[in-house]
């Protein structure tokens, strides 16, 4: 009787790591990335930037199931509606996060109204397609968008005109850090939510999720267009942290290795992309710098090794690893 | 006391001496695409330096020089700050070199700016990037620095109307944009103005277009590689030669790619800053040094680009004697004149940027066979004609 | 009139080269439900073959050109059998990312091998220059292209429609679990269909290599091209594909002709009204949701 009690008001202690335990381990990781390579901090900034990029992925395919290769064109909305913002109305860079998360939320929401009717390869290549024609769209609209040139020299002012940017990037990376630990606090309080599980029940069965009357198409489009607005988040920050932007931001790169970092890190679970993105970033920065003609043979070795021998990702891998570690030596 | 006290003051002179002889070598980032659809100017980037180096050798003013690579597979402005950014910051690097395109220039102006590293830009062409910052400067071209001379030509050859074909991209607007206002303000006519998606892989409909329309000439501009070879077949398979429309283009038929186009390429004329076949005593001491170092490298306009890139820094290190001095080095570029491969240079203190001769020339045979860009005219020290007050 | 020919010459030319290059795309999802993302790899893997064949083995254009393309099909096998056969009852993200793999793998390997250069496939003279028909002359290579094409069409159609093995192969689309039972082999049937596509993707890749033309990036470059083509069409279906190429091919021809302006987006815009109005494809089967 007593542990019966006992299990069910577990200590304030651990009820609260459960909480923020997560989170806490991303401030701890990247505050100590930070110490250890104090000269690489731009580098670091990126990894948070593609963290929350692919963070909005985990959420759209990893939780719903929404197959798309078009993240890129909510990621580039918000950059350069971010830019554009801080280059004609405000250089405040909150109000430019906000206008990031709109114009990623809206380019999603209409193209989902379209995507989210279709399933399988024709998805695919709708999303694709979306990004496409809005890349070529902000090609041709240089006058505004700056073409193939880009935008540049975008102006940022101090964040809540306490923290100025610096040269050697020690606000953008916590200004970064800081966003990232809030996407994935409001990410996993989603994903836990009421609204989540049904996400997950639609990943798992479309049909039986309308059988029992969930309305599926808006359930889709509402998890697309939060996806949209996070990505677009991230185009923001990538706008404002490094001042520029460019056409490269809507493109199909940035889509496929967005789910090719999510997939090293594990896709059913939102902490993969957490470790995916470092993994990628690193291997690629460390490849590219002993011989770059090889990191794509190995990013390539390693997408097929992921596939066909950790389904589940890095992810699956070190959960198998802690469950082996509790259980302790059969 | 005393002994003790001279013994510290001899030690310590001899640290210093130590310290001052072993001189850290001079750090020099070079930026550029090693891996991806544009490693042909990474490769041949790194080809050049090390031929410049095999006659220079690797020091300059008595201080030894170390290249740092970084590969930026194609145009990423975010990616392009963060390396100059890790380059300056974590390398520690005294100079920059390299950069393809244009945006990722403009990305990296800011860095260079504030941390006062002398950049410079060996291949974006486009005219305004030099304003981003005064620790810029740039020993290639511009696109409307090579295509003024171009239509002057034209005009010379008495040839009255012209379509012009471009890509449609930056460069390509640049080259449009300078061909025609020179064309029509010696009174040629522009039939049109055609501009092509980079994308495009079938240019037939683009030259079904231009025979249609029935010009003398057709002007074009499309970078190297893929897109150059497609379109110089294009406008021999679908006749245009024939129905008497002749063709001036810049690099299309590059020295590296001429073996792949064949005899298509043919008598096409061209303006562009350096011919693999230039005459001269230091293009032979170039093309020499090359073959040694790299036997599959081509003596090309990319492949100079790093050659003279690098000459650049190299006369930057020697003016500074090392030492890290933006300013002297700066200063050193500033009507810095040399004789290049591709012929007589100088750096414009103004705009910071090369001028140059421009030369017309003609795809020939040379005596054994082998497909080359024959040089017939020369444009003598041409400006960069894109900057608002050039003339 | 003239206008007219030009754009169906030039679009048919071109739709003849995607239908080459992706009808094994289509086959191999229809039938074995695979995303095959490194299928451009096979055209690629068949255009660099022909040219080392040619420049540095010295064979003719004649000789050169079907070996390679054995050499495709033969060199896809293992591919299939040890690699992409795994994934077959996998999510098709599973399916997508296997193969992107494989393609980066492919495009480094080309890269090693050969560099950035991008490599011309020289035309015997038969096959070059221009060809006048009267109102216009036209490349020789590209109606030698549409006659391959329409040749390739029919032969595949009489194979499939007539032949045992196309009668297998269409039980097999229709349902697996059962051609099985009747004792159809369909692991060699996947196999085989696999290395037909594959060497067909090749003779596309060998003959369309004016039109996209051979590098190291080759199949990442086109993939969004090939994949447009089998989802326009519909997957598993020939008559889809080829419909599919016509369409995309003489829409996007004939904007570079009309509206050059709007030439790059033409490509994207058919596919999205196509699929926005019929999501499985032309010809595609309407999945259960």
């Amino acid at each position: 009787m007593a542990d019966i009690a006992a299990a069910q008001t577990s200590p304030a202690r651990t009820r609260w790591l459960g909480w923020i335990g997560p989170e806490l381990a991303v401030v701890a990781a990247g505050l100590a990335a930070a110490l250890l390579f104090p000269d690489d901090l731009g580098f670091i900034t990126r990894i948070n930037i593609l963290g929350i990029f692919t963070l909005s992925l985990a959420l759209v395919i990893g939780q719903a199931g929404i197959g798309t290769l078009g993240q890129a064109a909510m990621f580039g909305a918000g950059s350069y509606s971010a830019a554009l913002w801080a280059l004609h109305v405000s250089a405040e860079p909150l109000s430019g996060l906000l206008i990031g998360a709109l114009a990623g939320a809206g380019v999603a929401a209409a193209s989902g109204l379209l995507l989210l009717r279709t399933r399988g390869l024709t998805l695919i290549m709708l999303s694709v397609a979306f990004a496409q024609v809005l890349l070529e769209i902000a090609n041709k609209a240089a006058s505004v968008t700056g073409g193939d040139d880009g935008l540049a020299d975008i102006p940022v002012r101090a964040i809540l005109g306490l923290f100025a940017f610096d040269f050697r990037g020690r606000v953008g990376f916590g200004y970064t850090l800081v966003m990232l630990v809030i996407v994935y606090f409001c990410l996993r309080r989603l994903v836990a939510s009421p609204f989540g599980l049904t996400c997950r029940g639609i990943k798992a069965d479309q049909l039986r999720m309308r059988a029992v009357g969930a309305p599926v198409f808006r359930h889709l489009v509402v998890v697309y267009t939060l996806g949209g607005a996070f990505a677009g988040i991230a185009g923001a920050l990538s706008a404002q942290t490094t001042q520029v932007v460019g056409l490269s931001s809507l493109g199909f790169e940035l889509s496929a290795e967005g789910l090719v970092m999510l997939s090293i890190g594990g896709v059913g679970h939102l902490a993969g992309a957490l470790l995916g993105v470092p993994t990628f970033m690193i291997i690629r920065h460390v490849a590219a710098a002993v011989n770059p003609y090889h990191w794509l043979l190995v990013i390539g070795v390693l997408l097929i090794v992921t596939i066909l021998f950790l389904p589940q990702g890095l992810y699956g891998l070190l959960h198998k690893w802690r469950t082996r570690l509790r259980r302790g030596p059969r | 006391m005393k002994l003790v006290k001279h013994l510290a003051a001899v030690a310590g002179a001899v640290l210093l001496a130590a310290n001052v002889a072993a001189a850290e070598p001079v750090k020099v980032g070079i930026i550029a695409p090693f891996s991806g659809p544009f490693s042909n100017f990474g490769e041949a980037w790194k080809a050049a330096i090390e031929a410049y180096q095999k006659i220079h050798g690797k020091s300059a003013g008595g201080q030894e020089i170390e290249l740092i690579f970084r590969d930026l597979t194609g145009p990423n402005p975010s990616e392009a700050k963060a390396l100059a950014q890790e380059l300056v910051i974590k390398d520690k690097v005294q100079y920059l070199g390299g950069v393809v395109f244009t945006p990722n220039a403009f990305a990296i102006a800011p860095v260079v700016e504030e941390a006062k590293i002398p950049t410079v830009i060996f291949n974006a062409a486009t005219s305004s990037v030099l304003e981003k910052s005064k620790y810029l400067v740039r020993t290639s071209y511009t696109l409307p620095q090579i295509t003024v001379p171009i239509a002057r030509f034209a005009l010379e050859q008495e040839v009255k109307s012209v379509v012009t074909m471009v890509t449609d991209y930056g460069p390509g607007v640049d080259a449009e944009t300078a061909f025609v206002k020179t064309f029509e303000a010696g009174g040629g006519k522009i039939v049109e103005k055609v501009r092509v998606p980079l994308k495009t892989t079938d240019f037939a409909p683009f030259l079904q277009r231009v025979k249609g329309l029935a010009p003398q000439a057709v002007f074009i501009f499309f970078p190297g590689g893929p897109p150059s070879y497609a379109v110089i077949k294009a406008y021999k398979d679908n006749d245009l030669k024939g129905a008497g429309i002749r063709l001036f283009g810049t690099s299309e038929a590059d020295e590296k790619d001429l073996p792949a186009i064949g005899d298509a390429a043919l008598r096409l004329e061209s303006g562009m800053f350096y011919s693999g076949s230039h005459e001269s005593a230091a293009n032979k001491a170039f093309v020499d040094a090359l073959k040694a170092v790299a036997p599959t490298a081509v003596a090309n306009a990319t492949a100079l680009e790093g050659y003279d890139g690098i000459a650049a820094i190299y006369r930057m290190v020697e003016a500074t004697k090392g030492q890290r001095d933006p300013e002297a080095a700066m200063a050193a570029m500033r009507g810095y004149a040399w004789e290049s491969p591709r012929g007589p240079v100088r750096i414009d203190p103004e705009s910071r940027h090369i001028i140059q001769n421009v030369y017309i020339r003609k795809v020939e045979k040379d005596a054994s066979g082998k497909l080359i860009q024959k040089e017939f005219k020369t444009y003598e020290q041409q400006p960069d004609y894109g900057r608002a007050d050039a003339k | 009139m003239t206008l007219f020919a030009s754009i169906m010459i030039d679009g048919i030319a071109y739709a003849m080269i995607l239908f080459m290059i992706t009808v094994g795309l289509s086959i191999a999802l229809g039938l074995m439900h695979v995303v095959n993302m490194a299928h451009g790899a096979f055209a690629m893997l068949g255009g660099f073959a022909a040219v080392t064949l040619m420049h540095r083995a010295g064979w003719c254009f004649e000789f050169a050109v079907p070996a390679a393309v054995l050499f495709t099909a033969l060199a896809s096998l293992p591919i299939e059998r040890y690699l992409i056969s795994r994934v077959y009852r996998r999510p098709e993200l599973d399916q997508a990312l296997l193969t992107i793999g494989v393609a980066f793998v492919a495009i480094a390997l080309v890269n090693l091998w050969l560099g950035a250069s991008f490599s011309a496939i020289e035309l015997p003279p038969w096959l070059s220059g221009p060809i006048d028909l009267g109102f216009r002359s036209f490349p020789r290579h590209r109606l030698a292209v549409i006659l391959l094409g329409f040749l390739v069409s029919a032969a595949l159609w009489v194979f499939i429609e007539r032949s045992r093995f196309g009668i297998r192969l269409r039980a097999a689309v229709d349902n697996a679990g059962i051609a099985q039972a009747v004792g159809i082999n369909t692991t060699l049937l996947y196999s085989s269909a696999f290395a037909i596509g594959a060497g067909l993707a090749a003779l596309g890749g060998i003959a369309g290599a004016e039109l996209l033309p051979m590098e190291a990036n080759y199949p990442v470059k086109y993939l969004v091209l090939f994949l447009a083509v089998v989802a326009v069409g519909g997957q598993g279906t020939l008559f889809g594909t080829f419909l599919a190429a016509i369409l995309l091919g003489v829409v996007d021809t004939a904007a570079k002709y009309l509206l050059p302006d709007i030439a790059s987006i033409s490509f994207y815009l058919t596919m999205l009204v196509v699929l926005a109005v019929r999501p499985q494809g032309l010809f595609g089967r309407k999945e259960a949701a």
